[in-house]
């Protein structure tokens, strides 16, 4: 029936032929990804004249996207066949037999970004490829300092005395409101001081020497150096951008999505800044928290075969470039960034991308990743806020990890 | 053999026809509330005696007892966030009311353009709270809100509002006071037109001054408007949701988040369908004492007259 309300809306849509065979593809389609997803859509379909694509528009923010496909999927729905995935949902629709596990299809993994792969398998198989990446960056001001900072101190450095001698508001500015995007700065701290949430079993590994410098240097940039203002406690990754595009700050963490914004002529910082890995503190190395998207096949799909065909259509180089020029994602294969074409289509020097993706890594890896990141959340942020000691609050969220880890019967075997 | 010859039924079995036709009228209107209000209400405590976490879907949907329970009872983040709720509803409705009152008093002086005037002071509340809300957050959003330049300019140092877990009070409650004030006001404003002009004038008369007669005709008088406004402003307090989830997010860490948004959060953030169930159930049953608690202070106390 609802194939046939699809079939009916092609046809009166103005396709001539109709086909019993439709494709469900859901993710983001609006504005510019609206447009290349389209265009790509139609190509297929004429490459592939007796397959049908449907798109069915999911809402852009996360959570909300998260919780329509939850619906869906724990209602053994057939449809959507294809799913647009956050990076981190990967392995939780797995680990709930949501997504089909793709080594049947013999997928070619090394052909991607090693931790992008890494984000999309569960328990040693594929469940989704990478479409796109996304990394968090240090954007620094070319006309402010001399040179991308080489670690942490040297960053504390140069935005102290740019703030003072320039007379620049702010020094650093990142994302500390309570929501996602703290953890994915926390995670970049945390990896410059050599410390991670999980360990290799699977245990909480947060109660470390690494993960106490880590808030320490977050709250000393704050309180006690007073590089970073205490207003982005509440700034997510817009209020960042325009401190940064405003020339209000010397350094921002971010992702690539602002590098072409910050281009645009009615910027007040076009063409004077670059990128850079977040620096590492000595004995740390530096880290860039990955982001992104993953296609991933519906586990209930009627059509498993035809969905991966379009799967790895999508995935295909030619593709990516598209994406990459019409909607500034970065492409998840390595081996473009060498090309041409991809350099014709990207704001950002790819050379510049690369070099910071080659320091991603994923958020840890478990199908419980939201629910650890809300209690990171709301730890981070009781302890940036003074609220409580960070060592208590560390210990406090790993005390809560360990009951989730448990509860999920996913704790590592003692 | 026409109707009207036809013996009439005995008594007892026409009381039980009739009785019979009543239940068969009043039967939609119980299977109307059995099925909006009784029935999801049985469902949710079925629920809470279960695990059922949609973000664990491997773990099945097993009976656990009152484990949920016992889970909420050891919640830290439970017990601050009633807390929370508390102290959101004492500040509010302490503000409210005296605010109300000294407004009720001014508007019930107010001879000219008195509709205008009770109008304009109505708007606030007819905002959506919402966009109220989005207002008052702008206002003190740091470190470029109106609330941080003007304190600037007064000399002082504007604390960072929202990451401040005292000072995240500050817009909270004043957005809300701003915004159900006027309600309040209104409300007692009709209570003291009620009130008989003769008695304050005989006081008058009788060598009262303007403070005694307040304490002794007014107040007394208007101690049932206020226990009405007091009771609705405090229901209304304690299920505080939308001004905290548009201003605060219930941040920073957790420290201004009232008892609904914990809720909400846990049922359709985390879609932990169980424990937010018992979460439910819990506010269900303390919601339930307080109406029926109010329906007796206000069925004794409120309606004095009625029962003398």
């Amino acid at each position: 029936m609802r194939r046939l309300v699809a079939a009916c809306v092609l046809a009166s849509a103005g396709c001539t032929s109709v086909s019993d065979r439709v494709l469900t593809f859901s993710g983001s389609v609006v504005g510019r990804e609206s447009e290349v997803i389209r265009r790509q859509l139609d190509r297929f379909q004429r490459a592939h004249p007796s397959i049908r694509v449907a798109v069915r528009a999911t809402p852009d923010a996360a959570d909300q996207r998260h919780q329509l496909y939850v619906q869906w999927l724990n209602a053994r729905a057939s449809e959507p066949d294809i799913l647009q995935l956050d990076v981190v949902w990967t392995p939780e629709f797995a680990a709930a037999g949501w997504i089909a596990n793709l080594d049947r299809f013999r997928p070619p993994g090394h052909e991607f970004f090693a931790p992008a792969i890494a984000a999309a398998q569960w328990n040693g198989s594929v469940y989704a490829l990478p479409w796109f990446v996304d990394v968090g960056m240090l954007y620094w001001r070319t006309d402010l300092v001399p040179h991308a900072p080489r670690d942490l101190r040297e960053l504390s450095e140069l935005a102290a005395r740019a703030r003072d001698d320039r007379r620049v508001p702010f020094g650093l500015v990142w994302q500390g409101a309570r929501y996602e995007g703290l953890v994915t700065v926390f995670l970049e701290y945390l990896g410059a001081f050599g410390g991670r949430v999980l360990d290799e079993r699977g245990g909480v590994a947060l109660e470390s020497e690494p993960a106490q410098r880590a808030v320490a240097a977050m709250f000393d940039a704050i309180y006690r150096d007073r590089i970073v203002p205490a207003a982005v406690l509440t700034w997510q990754e817009e209020q960042t951008r325009f401190a940064f595009q405003n020339g209000q700050a010397v350094f921002m963490r971010n992702w690539p999505y602002a590098y072409a914004l910050l281009q645009e002529p009615a910027s007040g910082v076009a063409g004077r800044f670059a990128v850079a890995p977040m620096p590492a503190a000595p004995g740390g190395t530096p880290t860039a928290t990955l982001g992104g998207s993953a296609l991933a096949v519906n586990a209930h799909s009627d059509q498993p075969d035809d969905a991966y065909r379009l799967v790895d259509y999508l995935l295909q180089p030619e593709q990516m470039i598209e994406r990459a020029r019409i909607a500034g994602e970065l492409p998840t294969r390595p081996a473009l960034y060498g090309t041409r074409e991809l350099e014709a289509a990207m704001t950002m020097p790819p050379a510049d991308a690369l070099a910071i993706i080659e320091h991603a890594t994923p958020r840890p890896v478990t199908p419980v990743y939201s629910q650890l990141s809300e209690i990171l959340q709301v730890s981070l942020h009781r302890a940036l806020t003074r609220q409580q000691m960070p060592r208590e609050a560390l210990r406090e969220a790993a005390a809560a990890m360990r009951a989730l880890l448990a509860r999920a019967k996913l704790d590592p075997p003692t | 053999m026409s109707p009207a010859s036809a013996p009439p039924p005995a008594p007892a079995s026409w009381r039980r026809h009739e009785a019979r036709l009543a239940w068969a009228f009043v039967l939609p209107a119980l299977g109307l509330v059995a099925t909006v209000a009784v029935f999801p209400i049985a469902w949710t405590v079925w629920e809470s005696l279960h695990l059922h976490d949609l973000r664990m879907p491997w773990l099945g949907r097993p009976f656990v007892g009152v484990a949920n329970y016992v889970e909420a009872a050891g919640d830290r983040r439970l017990w601050s966030a009633v807390g929370h709720t508390g102290l959101f509803a004492v500040l509010t409705v302490s503000l409210e009311l005296t605010g109300g009152l000294v407004l009720a008093l001014g508007l019930d002086r107010l001879r000219r353009a008195a509709g205008l005037v009770r109008t304009a002071v109505l708007l606030p509340w007819a905002l959506p709270t919402v966009v109220a809300a989005l207002i008052w957050r702008f206002i003190f959003e740091s470190p470029a809100g109106l609330a941080t330049a003007m304190a600037t300019r007064a000399g002082l140092e504007a604390p960072t509002w929202f990451a401040d877990a005292v000072a995240a009070w500050v817009p909270l409650v004043l957005a809300d006071v701003w915004k159900t004030t006027p309600f309040v006001a209104i409300l007692l404003l009709a209570g003291l037109q009620a009130i008989d002009p003769a008695l304050s004038e005989a006081a008058a008369v009788d060598g009262a001054g303007p403070w005694r007669r307040f304490t002794g005709i007014t107040l007394p008088l208007l101690r049932p408007a206020l226990l009405v406004a007091c009771l609705f402003r405090t229901l209304d307090a304690l299920r505080v949701f939308d001004l905290v989830y548009v201003m605060t997010g219930g941040g920073p860490g957790t420290a201004t988040e009232p008892i609904a948004l914990y809720t909400f959060s846990t049922l359709l953030q985390n879609l932990r369908f169980g424990f937010g169930a018992a979460l439910s159930v819990l506010v269900f049953v303390a919601a339930f004492g307080l109406a029926s608690l109010a329906i007796r202070v206000m069925g004794g106390d409120a309606f004095l007259e009625r029962r003398s």
